[in-house]
């Protein structure tokens, strides 16, 4: 699992490459963690290539989210694949994120 | 003779000894004091009857002693008057019947004039009195007894009886008493002559029994009276009994003859030995049979013995022709089964039998007519054929058919078999069968249903007939499960059946086949109690579960990366779309990351064992751990429409694993936690 920052136009955007399994999100929690910082502004999570997603991972996306929404910032969640899709379905999570 | 006979009848000699000792003792001693008792009851009859005769002959001898006395004065008076002396005898013999003569005998010289003086009166044959005189020179008075005896002794003496010569030739005895004068001076002699002719009489009629005899003898021992054949009974064995009467000194014998005596003695002496010897002749006869008997026993049960033996070697083929290690395929997991037969005598009549050749698994359960060698003779047949038909045949229907053809035709006994025959694709779970008027099988799935079966004939009935197979889709963690009639008409003493309500009561629940029929073995011994087992009892219990692989994990999160290999192999074996392995993998994830969390605290040691399991229309995980109690089933359902605001942070794990699986099950069983989780096709 690898994520890449990129910060510039006042947007943070995080590339998730990989399986977010529940070793890579314990991998991959301070690092995502830390953008809550970043959740005033807009924060774009680009999941071109991310094949999987388990329940821990979705516990990332929730805590931005719930940051995001204490202060007042956006979290767009970019070109989910269809098996990540499936996944916010089941979860409701659809309509917890803006998804582009 | 063996040995053993020998000593068997050494020691019947020494019963029949000991027995004929004792018999001999008691006889012995019995006979000893029944004869001293017989001694003393003649002893005491003797006596009393000698006294009582002895009574009566005083009796007389006082009446002489007493008319002698009573005349004496008298006498002594006509000492000096020798005129009258002769009328002194006369009053005497009228006054007294019993004495027949008399006289007053002068001691010669006493009277100068009369040197010799003896008047005598006695009974004449008419009753009358005459007088004679004794002083003759040829009777010589003074030197007869009666007159000698009574001076010498200066006393009364009764005289040795003697006949008579005079007076009618009777026996008669004297008694005399010297007659002193006036000086004290022995001056004549006093006499009375009695009659002894009543003695005889007397005498003769003394019998203490019937040959016994009495004897009368003077003082010098001459016999006076001895009744005829009385030397007769004196020269056999006898006992005597005898007296002395007083003043005579006669004695008196009574002799009994022991003959008489003994003689019923020894009649029941007799007898007694007859019937010892009888019973000793019983008891070697009794002993003998007894002796017989024994060895024909022994003979019996040594034969009964062999046979029993024979029995146990034939109950061991019989059980060798079965197969009897469970599990029976410990390579496989697609299979768990059991069977069991308990024959009621040492061989039975039913029969099970299966093995799996070419992924099928050939399986029959059959029960022949009758019990006991005749239908274990059957029952050999009947497996052999199958063993022999379906190692080439792959349809229930012909095998069965082709079976029924075989023992139809050699059918001499009328035997029949009742058989189910199951033909079970292991890949696929089509199970093909075909029964031949056996018990149907029931199948169990959530619930206990009766497998239909047609009403074929049971084999060897009709040669020819067509047996119809038939077939069933069986779904993974199906079972089924075969008995024999034992089962339902195992009777409790009352005579009421097992039958197959309280069967299928048995067979609810979730158990491994080997628990399974010692449970359904253990309701029936419960129900039948104490009565006899009636019928052979064979259960057969399949288990059909879908072949499985296995995970193993310890308590690591890093090992989840292990998980989409397995999955992808178990989705590829399946008939799922591999499209679907990404969100199996995820239910798996969620599952065992939860297992890991709470089941196994952190930093505790554990394995997690992941099964999958492949059936005919589902892929099938089963997640096992040891660690503490944990039911994910049991956790709140997450709002998945809440807002963002309300939205917990956790519990998406279990609400993925429900929506991606169709069915969700968890157990605790024993120390560990159990999660059946199923992915239809």
């Amino acid at each position: 699992m690898e994520v890449k920052i990129e910060k510039g136009n006042g947007e943070v955007t995080a590339y998730l490459i990989g399986r977010l399994d529940t070793p890579a999100s314990q991998e991959i929690a301070p690092t995502m963690n830390a953008l809550a910082e970043d959740a005033s502004g807009t924060v774009i999570l680009d999941c071109t290539d991310l094949s999987y997603i388990s329940s821990s991972g979705l516990r990332i996306f929730i805590t931005l989210r719930k940051a995001a929404a204490e202060k007042g910032g956006r979290i767009i969640v970019r070109n989910i694949t269809h098996e990540i899709r499936s996944v916010f379905m089941m979860t409701g999570f659809l309509n917890l994120f803006e998804i582009q | 003779m063996t040995k053993k006979n020998f000593f068997q009848n050494l020691k019947a000699l020494m019963l029949v000894l000991v027995a004929a000792v004792t018999l001999e003792a008691t006889a012995l001693v019995q006979y000893y004091f029944s004869q001293k008792g017989i001694r003393e009851e003649a002893a005491k009859r003797a006596e009393g009857l000698l006294e009582a005769t002895s009574n009566e002959i005083l009796d007389v001898i006082d009446q002489g002693e007493a008319a002698v006395r009573n005349n004496i004065w008298i006498a002594q008076w006509t000492l000096d008057h020798l005129d009258s002396m002769a009328r002194v005898s006369y009053r005497l013999v009228q006054d007294n019947p019993v004495v027949a003569g008399s006289t007053v005998a002068l001691v010669p010289g006493y009277n100068a004039k009369r040197p010799l003086f003896a008047p005598y009166v006695c009974r004449t044959d008419t009753d009358s009195l005459q007088i004679l005189s004794l002083a003759t020179p040829e009777y010589d008075y003074p030197n007869q007894e009666w007159f000698v005896r009574p001076v010498e002794l200066n006393n009364g003496y009764w005289s040795e009886p003697y006949i008579d010569e005079g007076g009618g030739e009777m026996l008669m005895t004297t008694y005399s008493m010297p007659v002193r004068d006036k000086n004290g001076k022995t001056a004549a002699v006093i006499t009375c002559d009695i009659s002894l002719d009543w003695l005889n009489e007397l005498i003769e009629s003394v019998k203490a029994y019937p040959h016994s005899c009495c004897i009368l003898t003077s003082r010098s021992g001459n016999v006076m009276v001895s009744p005829a054949g009385a030397e007769e009974v004196r020269n056999q064995p006898h006992l005597s009994f005898g007296t002395i009467i007083e003043r005579t000194g006669w004695s008196m014998t009574l002799v009994i003859p022991k003959q008489e005596l003994f003689a019923s003695l020894k009649r029941i002496g007799l007898l007694v030995g007859i019937l010892q010897l009888l019973g000793l002749a019983m008891l070697i006869l009794m002993l003998r049979s007894y002796i017989k008997g024994q060895f024909r026993y022994k003979a019996l049960d040594e034969k009964r013995q062999r046979i029993e033996g024979e029995l146990n070697i034939a109950t061991g083929i019989q059980m060798s022709m079965v197969p009897k290690t469970f599990p029976p395929f410990p390579d496989r997991n697609d299979l768990d089964m059991a069977a069991t037969i308990v024959p009621a005598k040492e061989v039975g009549g039913d029969l099970y039998d299966f093995f799996i050749r070419d992924e099928k698994l050939f399986f029959c359960v059959g029960d022949v007519s009758g019990k006991g060698v005749p239908a274990a003779l059957v029952m050999a047949v009947t497996r052999t054929t199958f063993r022999n038909l379906s190692a080439h045949e792959d349809s229930p229907g012909r095998i069965v058919k082709t079976m029924n053809d075989n023992l139809s035709s050699m059918n001499e006994s009328n035997m029949f078999v009742t058989f189910f025959c199951g033909v079970l694709d292991l890949a696929g779970g089509m199970l093909r069968y075909c029964n031949a008027g056996h018990n149907p099988p029931r199948i169990l799935t959530d619930a206990i249903r009766t497998l239909p079966v047609e009403p074929n004939l049971p084999l060897g009935i009709m040669n020819g007939f067509d047996y119809k197979e038939q077939e069933i889709q069986l779904q993974y963690d199906d079972a089924l499960f075969l008995y024999t009639d034992g089962l339902t008409e195992a009777e409790n003493p009352a005579h009421d059946q097992f039958g197959e309500e309280r069967m299928e009561d048995s067979l609810r629940g979730r158990m491994s086949a080997t628990g399974r029929l010692e449970s359904i073995k253990k309701d029936v011994a419960a129900f039948v109690g104490e009565a006899p087992q009636s019928d052979d009892l064979t259960l057969l219990f399949i288990h059909y579960l879908p072949r499985t692989h296995r995970l193993t994990l310890h308590n690591d999160i890093n090992q989840i990366a292990l998980l989409p290999g397995f999955v992808g192999e178990a989705v590829n074996a399946s008939k799922l779309d591999p499209a679907q392995a990404g969100s199996i993998n995820l239910a798996l994830e969620e599952a065992i990351t939860n297992v890991m969390m709470y089941a196994y605290p952190e930093g505790t040691d554990g394995i997690i064992y992941l099964d999958a399991a492949v059936s005919g229309n589902a892929l099938h995980f089963t997640i096992t751990d040891c660690g503490k109690a944990f039911d994910p089933t049991a956790r709140e359902e997450v709002d998945v429409n809440a807002s963002v605001e309300e939205r917990p942070v956790g519990g998406l794990g279990i609400h993925l694993v429900r929506q991606i699986m169709d069915r969700v099950r968890y157990e605790r069983i024993g120390n560990k936690n159990i999660l059946y989780l199923t992915k239809n096709y």
